[in-house]
């Protein structure tokens, strides 16, 4: 009752499929243009932090990796804290 | 005289590729262009129903190409607007009847004829989409805003992005548009579309059940006035003539106060 009475009056719901429908619809069209398998993003993520790891110490848990489009072409964009070298 | 080729294409079936064509075909028209309508669904004969000219068809497509009537023989004309023809697909072949060379020769046959020639392509990205861009130079996209057909336009537009050479520009049209879903965050809104496909937009048509009135009576609704997505479909041929129109406002204006009431207490009744 409570949330009908907030729609009512915001006349919108905030968490409707649309930005689920938008989420899903990117990532899956990143994945068709590069004819990505599932799984293969991960693997090579793995495999980057392993071979930082042999030149720097890494703070893992802020290891980001993000795959993002722009007119129609994927970037990765990979950020390592690094702590220090290991030499 | 050298015409404008337009393939008319989705990758998905059943999202209004062949209304489209129809009704784009019959707004150019009214506004004065010469205008041929080429099926290319060859085995799935459909753009002569929607235009009320089923019974009109002697001669197809793959009659011209196989040389057994000249081109003027096969094209029908229309039964209102005389600067518009139709050029039928064949109903009994399948779409290796005619290839890319033969397509590309037709459709500068057509080109010297007209002033826009507008191809319905298959549905599907395999050789019958191949067959129908052969020969064009722009291409018009048509979705709706599901997830599956926005995935499919995204594979046409990968397909016309490699034909760069030959398709100059391509432009997306947004069929069966919800409003009020997208206002009540249900559907993805316009931005959202243009935003995932990072592609032109030339229109967006409303969802509008005047369409099935119209495919039932053989007279696409753009011919009529006062109907909505007709008004969408004349908008979208005057920007393919270059005219700057704006999108049409879609926005479902605020109920009342008492019919918010009413849908208040009674959830059940629309309004």
């Amino acid at each position: 009752m409570q949330l009908r009475i907030f729609e009512w009056f915001s006349q919108t719901k905030q968490d409707g499929a649309r930005s689920t429908a938008k989420d899903r619809m990117r990532n899956m069209l990143t994945h068709d243009r590069l004819e990505l398998p599932a799984g293969r993003l991960e693997s090579l993520e793995e495999e980057l932090v392993a071979v930082v790891s042999r030149y720097f110490e890494l703070d893992k848990d802020t290891t980001q990796f993000d795959l993002q489009q722009y007119e129609r072409r994927a970037s990765l964009i990979a950020n390592f804290r690094l702590l220090r070298s290991k030499c | 005289m050298s015409g404008r080729v337009i393939v008319i294409t989705s990758g998905k079936g059943g999202v209004g590729k062949t209304t489209a064509s129809a009704n784009i075909g019959v707004a150019l028209a009214t506004s004065g262009a010469s205008v041929a309508l080429v099926d290319m669904d060859i085995g799935l004969r459909n753009l002569d129903i929607l235009m009320g000219l089923e019974n009109r068809v002697v001669y197809n497509l793959v009659d011209v190409v196989e040389e057994r009537c000249k081109l003027r023989q096969a094209l029908v004309k229309d039964k209102k607007l005389p600067n518009l023809s139709l050029l039928p697909a064949a109903q009994t072949r399948d779409k290796s009847a005619v290839d890319a060379d033969q397509m590309k020769a037709l459709c500068e046959e057509l080109k010297s004829m007209y002033d826009f020639v507008l191809v319905d392509s298959p549905a599907g990205i395999e050789q019958g989409f191949q067959n129908a861009v052969a020969g064009a130079e722009e291409a018009i996209v048509i979705t709706t805003p599901e997830m599956s057909a926005v995935r499919d336009a995204d594979r046409i537009i990968g397909l016309l992005e490699a034909r760069k050479d030959e398709i100059k520009e391509y432009r997306l049209v947004l069929n069966r548009y919800r409003p009020t879903m997208v206002q009540n965050n249900d559907m993805m809104s316009v931005d959202d579309v243009l935003e995932i496909l990072s592609v032109k937009l030339l229109g967006v048509v409303p969802e509008d059940e005047e369409i099935i009135v119209s495919t039932n009576k053989g007279e696409p609704v753009s011919g009529t006035d006062n109907v909505r997505s007709g008004l969408a479909y004349r908008n979208i041929a005057k920007r393919i003539r270059g005219e700057e129109v704006p999108i049409m406002d879609l926005e479902v204006k605020n109920p009342s106060w008492m019919s918010r009431i009413v849908s208040f207490f009674n959830p059940t009744v629309r309004v």
